[in-house]
């Protein structure tokens, strides 16, 4: 069982390209609401390219594997370099992702509440931010060149008491603030509304791409 | 308050116990509303930390209802969340009006109102089996990823605990219809349910 995530680079699109088998399991493409080929049939040029490599038939130097995906549940952060950062299902919550581009060293945070935690609760975002840049630190990515993009902090619900309304806004807030008080540019957000949202990150070039559960998407 | 993880066996035989009864309730509910025969699945139960909740629930899109638990006194108790597929709330839909096309209005009202259903039932499960009462407030719907539906809530009980309890059903009607169940206690009511399931 061999199951590949790989990532391709061409003048006119990116995308990263999930296989597993030589099958082809999904996939999540910068230009896809442009695509004449809706549901990428074969005759996509992209996905051949990167078929072809894949399989060793012609290699091309657009397209890169990753060595995986880790995934930061409510609360947790993951960092990593060469793979594919994930943080799914977003409502309120909302997701941080840092990253130095010098040493393509990136981290997600799934922040569920605003401020500090006393117990140093990675849920919180202003603890989990801090906790995650100083992991990063440690294994190699550099202070100043760190930058940020965040998204999430939605309200699924039209109809909630006030405290409900607020979380998300609350969330988007404390990161903003966090990120400020840490000195770390904000490079792209995409908050608030009321879709939930899954985030991918990919560390080989640093591009958030946000599902919404309307089933389009966004690269950032 | 009492951490989840030191349920024992006995403990979780009772919560299962607890969802069966509900799921009972409410399939009887269903069953004579749909005048279909509704079969249900043994419940599943489990205690889940937020953090491992995407792996526990679908990330794909549910048809979402939501309710806030009350006490007698008014105080809050929880939250029950009830999850349904987006393919199953097509077939339940589908079932409950017997035609294809609905609109959204009707749809969002044939979930809530199946919602209600299952809620009220879990309500009665609990006063009968354990003496607690609760009572469930008027259902709030959405349709979106089932953790992003609750996360708003989970981030108001995450202050005090980690964990929730997760009840996981399947009705079988004609069509295969799974419903999924998340009771979210506050400390009180969990601290409630602990006990009584200690004097047992």
């Amino acid at each position: 069982m061999s199951s590949n995530i790989a990532f391709i680079s061409t003048a006119s699109a990116r995308a990263i390209i999930l296989s597993r088998n030589e099958i082809l399991t999904g996939s999540y493409c910068s230009i896809k609401d442009l695509c004449a080929y809706e549901h990428c049939t074969q005759k996509c040029e992209i996905i051949a390219e990167t078929k072809n490599h894949l399989c060793g038939n012609v290699q091309s130097s657009n397209v890169e594997v990753l060595e995986g995906e880790l995934v930061a549940g409510i609360g947790e952060y993951k960092i990593g370099k060469n793979v594919l950062l994930k943080a799914m299902g977003l409502g309120s919550c909302v997701g941080v992702i840092l990253y130095d581009p010098s040493t393509c060293l990136g981290g997600i945070a799934h922040v569920l509440l605003p401020g500090v935690s006393a117990e140093g609760k990675t849920k919180h975002a202003e603890t989990a931010i801090k906790t995650m840049l100083e992991e990063m630190i440690r294994n190699g990515a550099r202070r100043r060149k760190v930058c940020a993009k965040f998204a999430g902090g939605a309200q699924i619900f039209k109809h909630m008491n006030m405290e409900m309304l607020k979380i998300g806004d609350r969330n988007i807030k404390s990161v903003q603030d966090t990120l400020k008080e840490e000195g770390i540019d904000i490079v792209a957000t995409d908050t608030g509304g009321n879709v939930g949202r899954s985030i991918l990150f990919n560390t080989i070039d640093g591009s958030m791409i946000i599902k919404y559960s309307s089933g389009k998407a966004a690269w950032l | 308050m009492p951490e989840f993880e030191l349920l024992n066996e006995m403990e979780v035989e009772v919560l299962k116990e607890l969802g069966n009864i509900g799921t009972g309730h409410a399939a009887t509910s269903l069953s004579k509303m749909l005048n279909k025969y509704i079969e249900i699945s043994v419940p599943e139960v489990r205690i889940i930390n937020i953090a491992n909740i995407h792996e526990e629930v679908y990330n794909e899109v549910v048809a979402g209802v939501l309710f806030g638990l009350e006490d007698l006194t008014g105080g809050n108790s929880g939250y029950l969340y009830i999850m349904i597929p987006k393919e199953s709330a097509d077939k339940l839909v589908r079932d409950m009006y017997g035609m294809d096309e609905v609109d959204e209005e009707m749809y969002g009202s044939a979930v809530m109102e199946a919602g209600n259903i299952l809620g009220s039932a879990f309500c009665d499960a609990s006063a009968d089996f354990m003496d607690l009462i609760i009572l469930p407030s008027p259902p709030n719907y959405a349709v979106d990823m089932a953790t992003a539906i609750v996360d708003g809530i989970i981030s108001q009980m995450a202050q005090k605990s980690d964990h929730l309890i997760l009840f996981e059903t399947t009705l079988n009607s004609e069509s295969n219809i799974e419903i999924d169940l998340i009771l979210l206690p506050e400390e009180d009511l969990f601290t409630n349910i602990m006990q009584i399931l200690e004097g047992l």
